[in-house]
């Protein structure tokens, strides 16, 4: 996905396992727990609020993820080392997926 | 604007909402502001109370259905406890001491 040129935010952690990208809105209680949790596990991730950018970037985006992930696309939505993902923020789920 | 709202006007929203539908708001202070805060900036955005938690098209007609209290509220307060954003709860779910976690859209189900 060509993210060039879109205000994507870069958090440096101490656990560089995965290549973490999160797509949010800025808006959502979910996506700031989610961004938290991954800021309090010490995570590097990138994160992109995607309701801050221009609307037809923000469909080709979400078009891009519901046909390579075969999924509806909700918020948090999170790409981790590009094959697995994590839609909605369950801790439980985050927990188990990225081995916390 | 002069027509946009503050987030008093937005927090007056949010009670009223629950007090006619017999719900609570969400007792987490953090995660309500982070909500009652978003629906303020959706509100004067497009010009309607948007859910937070759901990505708008910006054009009233498509999003009416996702506009707060969204028509999906009650059948997931009623199964879930709380709305998809979980800015409202039910008194059932508060008593227990539950926490709300992310619930599946029921937007996606309309074929």
């Amino acid at each position: 996905m060509n993210l060039q040129n879109l205000p994507v935010v870069t958090k440096q952690g101490t656990r560089n396992d995965y290549s973490i990208m999160v797509y949010a809105l800025s808006t959502c209680g979910f996506c700031k727990r989610a961004l938290a949790f991954l800021d309090a596990n010490n995570f590097s991730y990138r994160y992109l609020y995607v309701d801050l950018i221009p609307v037809d970037v923000k469909n080709a985006i979400k078009q891009e993820l519901k046909e390579r992930f075969k999924e509806n696309v909700a918020f948090p939505f999170a790409v981790i080392d590009d094959k697995k993902y994590l839609i909605g923020f369950i801790e439980a789920d985050w927990r188990s997926t990225l081995q916390v | 604007m002069m027509n946009d709202k503050t987030l008093e006007q937005t927090i007056l929203f949010t009670q009223m909402v629950a007090h006619k539908q017999g719900w609570l708001l969400n007792p987490d202070k953090d995660f309500y502001d982070t909500l009652v805060e978003g629906l303020m900036q959706n509100y004067n955005r497009y010009g309607y109370f948007f859910c937070p938690c759901r990505d708008a098209e910006g054009r009233y007609e498509l999003d009416k259905p996702a506009i707060c209290p969204c028509i999906w509220s009650k059948p997931d307060i009623a199964e879930f406890g709380h709305c998809y954003c979980a800015l409202y709860l039910s008194r059932e779910f508060v008593a227990a001491g539950k926490t709300p976690r992310a619930i599946p859209d029921r937007r996606f189900e309309q074929a």
